[in-house]
């Protein structure tokens, strides 16, 4: 009944509401507490995964962990960590080959985008183009290092062109190596920037657009004066998500070369896990984790708060 | 006649540089697919074979020779847990962050969105020991929770944006009527956000799928493998990976995936980006 008559919104419901004092107290206790309250759940959830964790493997840092038996080691993994070239070796490597990824789908996605936001198939293109970013990036992981590697197609399809001679060697060269990662990876996530670019340029203007045609402007002149100024915000929040997914690159590693030829397609994550799962040097693994976290949170500092929107707009 | 003909060249460059990415989108599919359906005697050989017979090898492979249905049940039950996990918590957090005005409100925001950024591989060590503490490990219940932690950033963002799109005054009048916060939250807000609500549940459920590094440390057996993990381990011992299986489970994914996304087309953009695009 009174559900009703709320929806309705009408004046006759004010007789059904609480008396004015009970309504006053508990506005009151709203205000301060309620918002807080809601919050709370997904906050403990995230700090039960963030600073637990963040904590655990700060403490777990300076032990030397065998099995069940954690003997102090002071500093003793810090120093090891930034003695040896392993660490800044995965570091320089997720920066390198994350870097050429991220530059790559950044140009393709955005050069797709100024071709087919005009275009009437705009629907269709959006379709086949999604395409690679909806299967697994297991699965992703698979079809390249079948296409290089163990199926060797890419090598038999520059022979019968004519390009080479003789098989290549992909997983077995450095270049080649991080080139089969870059592949897999520009492949499955350009589409990621292509739908949020298209978006963006459909969502401007067209009044704009309109004026500068008229006064004889290309279209290349309009995306590069007018289009891509407009669209800064978004391409800074889509390059941002990339980024951090980039930097966390661990399956397609973990499927198509394992870190091979000599630690030099081995991430930051893969390096983590190595050392962890495979050496069992958990407190090695903690130290590398705890300065990771703490890179994390002074980027996630810097960047967050400038390019996403906040509060109300 | 000049702008006439500026245009002309520009469509064909055009429909070539469009055509030519559609190419590098499809063929591996097509290919991939091929493999899915070849024997396995085709699939590594000295020379590719381009023109495979067709042999549902792999299918029968997967359900009689692996646990299939185990994996499938595993993915399932995850990844719903996971996504009613994340509304549950998303859905309040986002109607505070997005409705009221208090103290420190930005900073818990940017925090739940800070989680985000969070590589996996940095606290896996310490959520591993976490579930093995807990008796959890290779349970579908440790990959749920998992995963529900990994998403509800993304979730309570997209829900969050949606909220703050509605208008103010649907609310205000609701309060003069004199309904209760939790009820205009039940009966107004949701109600309105419901394609916000089921593009974030959306996300998060391809982002389950998805999933590798945790799931990898987790799930040691079929009673939680998911079908993301279970793909690297179709190996046949000396007979090296079993790419035609692979390539079915691959598929197998990815159909659903499809279908949930031409389903939210219209929001995807919007929930790509957490909500700073609207579409």
């Amino acid at each position: 009944m009174t559900q009703t008559a709320f929806k309705a919104g009408g004046a006759a419901v004010v007789a059904a509401s609480p008396p004015a004092g009970r309504r006053v107290r508990r506005s009151a206790f709203q205000r301060k507490l309620f918002p807080y309250l809601l919050v709370a759940p997904a906050v403990c959830y995230l700090l039960m995964i963030t600073l637990y964790p963040g904590v655990y493997a700060i403490y777990q840092s300076f032990f030397f962990v065998r099995f069940n038996e954690w003997i102090p080691a002071g500093f003793d993994n810090y120093v090891e960590l930034f003695q040896h070239d392993e660490f800044w070796g995965a570091l320089w490597n997720t920066f390198v080959i994350g870097g050429i990824a991220l530059t790559l789908e950044c140009v393709i996605a955005l050069a797709l985008a100024y071709y087919a936001y005009r275009d009437p198939l705009i629907r269709g293109w959006r379709i086949v183009f999604l395409l690679p970013m909806l299967f697994m990036p297991s699965a992703v992981a698979f079809i390249w290092k079948l296409a290089f590697a163990d199926g060797r197609v890419i090598s038999d399809l520059l022979m019968r062109v004519g390009l080479i001679t003789e098989n290549i060697d992909f997983l077995g060269v450095v270049w080649n190596a991080r080139l089969t990662l870059i592949v897999a990876d520009v492949w499955q996530w350009t589409p990621f920037l292509f739908i949020i670019f298209v978006a963006a340029l459909q969502a401007q203007d067209k009044e704009i657009e309109e004026a500068a045609r008229l006064d004889g402007a290309s279209w290349s002149a309009i995306f590069w004066n007018i289009s891509l100024p407009l669209m800064k915000p978004v391409i800074a929040v889509a390059v941002i998500l990339r980024g951090i997914d980039i930097t966390t690159m661990f399956a397609n590693v973990f499927i198509m070369t394992q870190g091979t030829p000599g630690g030099t397609t081995e991430t930051i994550s893969f390096f983590i896990y190595r050392m962890g799962f495979r050496t069992f040097n958990f407190g090695y693994a903690s130290a590398a984790s705890a300065v990771m976290l703490i890179l994390t949170l002074i980027i996630a500092q810097l960047l967050l708060k400038r390019f996403f929107r906040s509060g109300r707009a | 006649m000049a702008l006439r003909r500026r245009s002309g060249e520009n469509l064909a460059l055009r429909y070539v540089i469009l055509c030519a990415w559609a190419l590098v989108c499809l063929v591996p599919i097509l290919w991939f697919l091929s493999i899915g359906f070849r024997p396995r005697t085709e699939i590594i050989t000295p020379q590719p074979i381009y023109w495979p017979t067709f042999s549902l090898d792999a299918w029968h492979m997967i359900w009689d020779d692996w646990p299939m249905a185990n994996y499938l049940r595993n993915s399932l039950l995850a990844i719903a847990g996971s996504v009613v996990i994340d509304l549950v918590l998303a859905v309040p957090a986002a109607y505070s962050l997005a409705r009221y005005n208090y103290k420190g409100r930005e900073d818990i925001g940017f925090y739940i969105l800070s989680t985000r950024m969070m590589a996996p591989a940095i606290v896996a060590i310490p959520i591993f020991f976490l579930f093995k503490g807990l008796g959890l490990l290779d349970t579908v219940w440790a990959l749920m929770l998992v995963y529900a932690a990994i998403n509800l950033s993304v979730v309570t963002w997209i829900i969050r944006s949606y909220m703050m799109d509605i208008p103010h005054e649907l609310e205000d009048a609701a309060r003069t009527d004199g309904a209760s916060d939790l009820r205009i939250l039940w009966e107004i807000v949701i109600p309105i956000c419901l394609p916000g609500i089921i593009t974030a549940a959306v996300i998060a459920a391809i982002f389950a799928i998805n999933e590798f590094l945790f799931t990898l440390l987790i799930a040691s057996t079929k009673n939680a493998y998911t079908m993301s993990v279970a793909l690297a381990n179709f190996t046949g011992g000396s007979d090296g990976k079993i790419y035609n299986a692979i390539a079915l489970v691959s598929f197998l994914a990815f159909v659903p995936v499809f279908l949930l996304v031409v389903f939210i087309q219209k929001h995807l953009s919007r929930g790509l980006t957490l909500g700073a695009l609207k579409g």
